[in-house]
């Protein structure tokens, strides 16, 4: 019976932690080249609705997440143009595309009739069979191997490469960089277009993958824990993985505990993943060091 | 992106800047400035502070755009727009402070930003010498596999590319250690392997040896003439089948005199943005320099200091008594990289007489301003003004105990440049133009025009924004301020940084008048010189401590040098210090012929 309730939570959990994940594995990038990336709230959500109503369309649930992934993309380039060619605010252009993606996709939502797709799962045989962690780990929805393939390609790219070395130094020191010969603003905007893509993909597979359907408001500050797993993380990408699958067990103990019959209060239940994340930055925001140029804008010659 | 060919001795000077002009608002920085730098030669750009030469190395280096002018490299023409286009014609710069990444390692600082214009240079320069299995091996494997300069990283190649280039120039420093952890001085020579790395024909050094020690400034000047002649190459086993390795040219940007002539082969100097003099250094002296530097004649003897050559020890070194007016005891400021930035700094000041503070920068200088600023609060230990500690927590306790400060960077946290003069000239201190709710501008008003008349600021009207102040009135301003108040003590961190010189001798009147009115003055400073010309003793900072105080009278270059690089052993006992050496012989026939 434990083993059971065991099972089903962890199932949940990295059912709920995997939109995260890869939403948490864009804006690790994006802040280690030194963008604080308030839009991957709107990236989420564009790229849950986009998904659901390509899927709709095509009824194809792969294209519609290739659909969400492309949404959060073209959301990461309008910030990154706005906020470096110009010179817009990057927290101001941040609030307002995530406005303004919530009204969008909730009026667009209202005024179409969509159909609800889920990709396929996958179950691997035998593995499966493991008591506890069996059915957790070897029986989910396939974009959650993908998430598997990329927290390892994330972190090469950023500490193997030369454009990861570029990025770092860029979120560093960018006058540094600059005068070094790296173009700034491009390598920020790569980033940021690397985390719309996967943000976008985050939202998809929310709504394509784990739940089938789209809902009005339906990453509900999802974006922002993603930043919080970050700042949890203290900038590595291992500890914000980590940040990411405790957020995700709390999500899924909220939905798993009434069900196997603890009485908590429910509001707070529903609190706690926001909770948790407000504590974990209490806790850890002191011992953290950020990069130098987390949020500061690059001109050149301002020194 | 041009890259012109590379003729291998060509007539043409490596960089000549023909009639370049750059105006900032109403002030004309460079005004038609030549400048022909050939190979082989390390060039020397002397000028005061404001005087254009950085304008004019920004320029060159693509940070600036010149509103008119050419610049031609091997006698082509080309359009210098950005530090991009810099870099691919071999121009390489090396900045003082804003060019490392601290949270990155060495190797990887080096490699950094190596595009495609770095490795084909690299490709025409060195990598035809064969041989060499690792550097060519390196350097195939970032061009052919990794295309545009993607790619991985291949750390073990780069660190041994770091060591061999470092040992070609004579320049040691672990690849591997984190660029936070050295010192100033190591991350100087990080910068210059960087910089020989990519193999320019031309590097520009702008005012180097600020944070640098004497035996560290002579390294330094020994490594560039080897670029210069191309002396490196020669001894370099692998390299020696190639042989012509280009003798690279050299641009030293400096407004010290004794480092102009000791270190150049010719001189170029700029006054007010303009062209004063250029000619061989062997040709001229430090009173003829000085005086076009200057434009006017300039005794050595009490101006020497703020020129950069040791003056001859003026103030009498006549020890105050009595009981200290500052204690500065045991204080330790960590950093959140591990070393701490003071350690049980301990320092004791007595009314009237100035102590000079020196050591290369970034051995805590900052740490300590902003300590005594109130702007840190220590780990540990205490300070004390007139017997009693001052609770360092509470904001402003410092300033009410009777202790004034010219901070280190008057921008950041000396002046706010939007206010007015009258603002800022008041704004430590309201209670005396202010009632218990109201500014009294009335007041503020008076107040501010007897302290601008008192320290002859001049300004357009006190209601001018101090932006509009030159460098040297702001500095006054903040002089007034801190000592309108009669402090019982002045702490002046760095406080002729970036004032021309008569801006400096009037700040060295200013603190010997503060001392001889009973003030105990704390003079912090990088600038040997100011601190032997002003000082009544001398304490040496190094790695956030004192590690030696010395009377002037016994205090010369070498001893000083000794303590500041915190001794190390022979390498500095045998620093015949080309600057110091070269000064002192200068100095004795200037003054000589002056009296």
């Amino acid at each position: 019976m434990i083993l059971d309730d065991g099972a089903t939570i962890l199932s949940s959990a990295i059912r709920l932690a995997a939109p995260l994940g890869f939403a948490a594995c864009g804006e690790y990038l994006a802040e280690r080249a030194g963008t604080m990336n308030i839009s991957i709230e709107g990236m989420m959500i564009t790229g849950a609705f986009t998904a659901v109503a390509a899927a709709s369309a095509t009824g194809s649930a792969t294209l519609g997440l290739l659909a969400g992934a492309i949404a959060g993309l073209v959301i990461g380039a309008v910030h990154g143009n706005a906020s470096h060619r110009l010179a817009v605010n990057t927290f101001v252009v941040g609030l307002t595309l995530n406005v303004l993606a919530l009204g969008a996709t909730s009026f667009f939502n209202e005024s179409m009739d969509l159909t609800g797709h889920q990709v396929a799962q996958v179950s691997i045989p035998v593995l499966r069979d493991i008591p506890l962690v069996g059915e957790p780990l070897f029986v989910q929805r396939w974009p959650v191997y993908l998430l598997l393939g990329l927290i390892p390609l994330t972190w090469y790219l950023v500490e193997r490469t030369r454009w990861g070395l570029e990025l770092r130094a860029v979120g560093e020191n960018p006058q540094g960089a600059d005068v070094t010969g790296i173009r700034v603003n491009i390598r920020r905007r790569q980033a940021l277009l690397w985390c719309g893509l996967f943000s976008g993909l985050g939202g998809a597979h929310l709504a394509v993958g784990a739940v089938g359907s789209f809902n009005d408001n339906m990453t509900a500050g999802r974006g922002y824990l993603v930043i919080a797993a970050v700042i949890f993380g203290a900038w590595r990408l291992r500890g914000t993985i980590l940040g990411v699958a405790l957020f995700g067990l709390a999500d899924a103990m909220r939905l798993a505990l009434p069900a196997v019959g603890v009485k908590l209060n429910s509001q707070l239940l529903i609190a706690a993943p926001y909770l948790l994340a407000l504590a974990a930055m209490v806790l850890v925001v002191r011992r953290t060091r950020q990069p130098a140029a987390l949020g500061k804008p690059f001109t050149r010659g301002i020194v | 992106m041009t890259q012109p060919p590379r003729p291998p001795r060509s007539a043409a000077p490596a960089i000549e800047l023909r009639g370049i002009t750059k105006r900032y608002g109403r002030v004309v920085a460079c005004d038609g400035v030549d400048l022909a730098v050939r190979r082989g030669e390390i060039h020397g750009l002397l000028g005061e502070n404001g005087a254009g030469k950085s304008t004019l190395m920004k320029v060159l280096s693509g940070l600036v755009r010149p509103d008119s002018g050419v610049i031609l490299r091997d006698g082509v023409p080309v359009d210098v727009a950005d530090p991009h286009v810099a870099a691919g014609i071999g121009v390489a710069m090396v900045h003082q402070h804003f060019s490392l990444v601290g949270a990155l390692t060495v190797w990887e600082n080096v490699v950094l930003g190596e595009g495609r214009e770095g490795r084909d240079r690299c490709d025409g320069g060195l990598a035809p010498a064969g041989g060499q299995g690792a550097h060519k091996g390196w350097l195939a494997g970032a061009r052919g596999r990794h295309g545009q300069g993607r790619g991985r990283l291949r750390r073990d190649e780069a660190c041994a590319d770091v060591v061999r280039v470092g040992e070609r120039y004579g320049i040691t420093v672990d690849p591997l250690a984190r660029v936070d952890s050295l010192s100033a001085g190591q991350r100087q020579r990080v910068e210059i392997i960087k910089c020989l790395r990519r193999d320019p024909d031309v590097i520009v050094l702008d005012e180097p040896t600020s944070v640098l020690s004497l035996a560290e400034s002579r390294d330094l000047f020994a490594v560039l003439r080897r670029a210069v002649t191309g002396d490196g190459a020669a001894r370099d086993g692998a390299v020696t089948g190639d042989g012509d390795l280009p003798a690279k040219a050299v641009v030293l940007i400096s407004h010290k005199l004794a480092e102009i002539l000791g270190a150049t082969d010719r001189v170029t100097v700029l006054r007010r943005g303009r062209v004063v003099t250029r000619r061989a250094t062997a040709d001229t002296d430090a009173a003829t320099l000085a005086r076009e530097m200057v434009g006017r004649e300039v005794s050595l003897g009490e101006e020497a200091a703020a020129l950069g050559l040791t003056p001859p020890i003026l103030s009498t070194g006549a020890a105050r008594d009595g009981a200290a007016v500052l204690e500065v005891a045991g204080v330790t400021v960590g950093a959140p990289s591990g070393v701490p930035l003071l350690e049980s700094f301990t320092l004791g000041l007595r009314a009237g007489e100035i102590v000079g503070l020196y050591g290369v920068e970034g051995n805590g200088q900052s740490a300590l301003g902003d300590v005594l600023a109130g702007l840190v609060v220590p780990d540990r230990g205490e300070v004390r003004v007139a017997g009693e500690a001052v609770d360092l927590r509470r904001p402003g306790a410092l300033h009410a105990a009777g202790v004034g400060v010219i901070p280190e960077d008057r921008h950041r946290s000396g002046v706010v440049l939007d206010m007015s003069v009258a603002d800022n000239l008041v704004m430590t201190d309201l209670g005396p133009v202010s009632g218990r709710l109201l500014v009294s501008r009335r007041r503020q008003l008076r107040h501010a025009a007897e302290l601008a008349e008192r320290f002859a600021i001049s300004c357009p009207s006190l209601d001018a924004p101090l932006r509009t102040l030159s460098g040297g009135n702001q500095q006054r301003v903040v002089l007034a301020r801190e000592l309108a108040g009669s402090p019982a003590v002045l702490v002046a961190a760095q406080p002729t940084r970036g004032l021309d010189v008569g801006a400096i001798e009037g700040m060295y009147g200013e603190l010997r008048a503060a001392a001889a009115r009973g003030v105990a003055v704390l003079l912090v400073s990088t600038e040997l010189e100011e601190v032997m010309a002003l000082s009544h003793r001398i304490a040496v900072i190094s790695a956030g401590r004192v590690v030696g105080e010395l009377d002037p009278a016994e205090a010369d270059a070498e001893r000083l040098g000794l303590l500041v690089g915190g001794a190390v052993g022979d390498h500095a006992a045998t620093a015949s210090a080309l600057v110091s050496g070269r000064a002192s012989t200068v100095q004795a026939g200037a003054t000589g012929d002056g009296r």
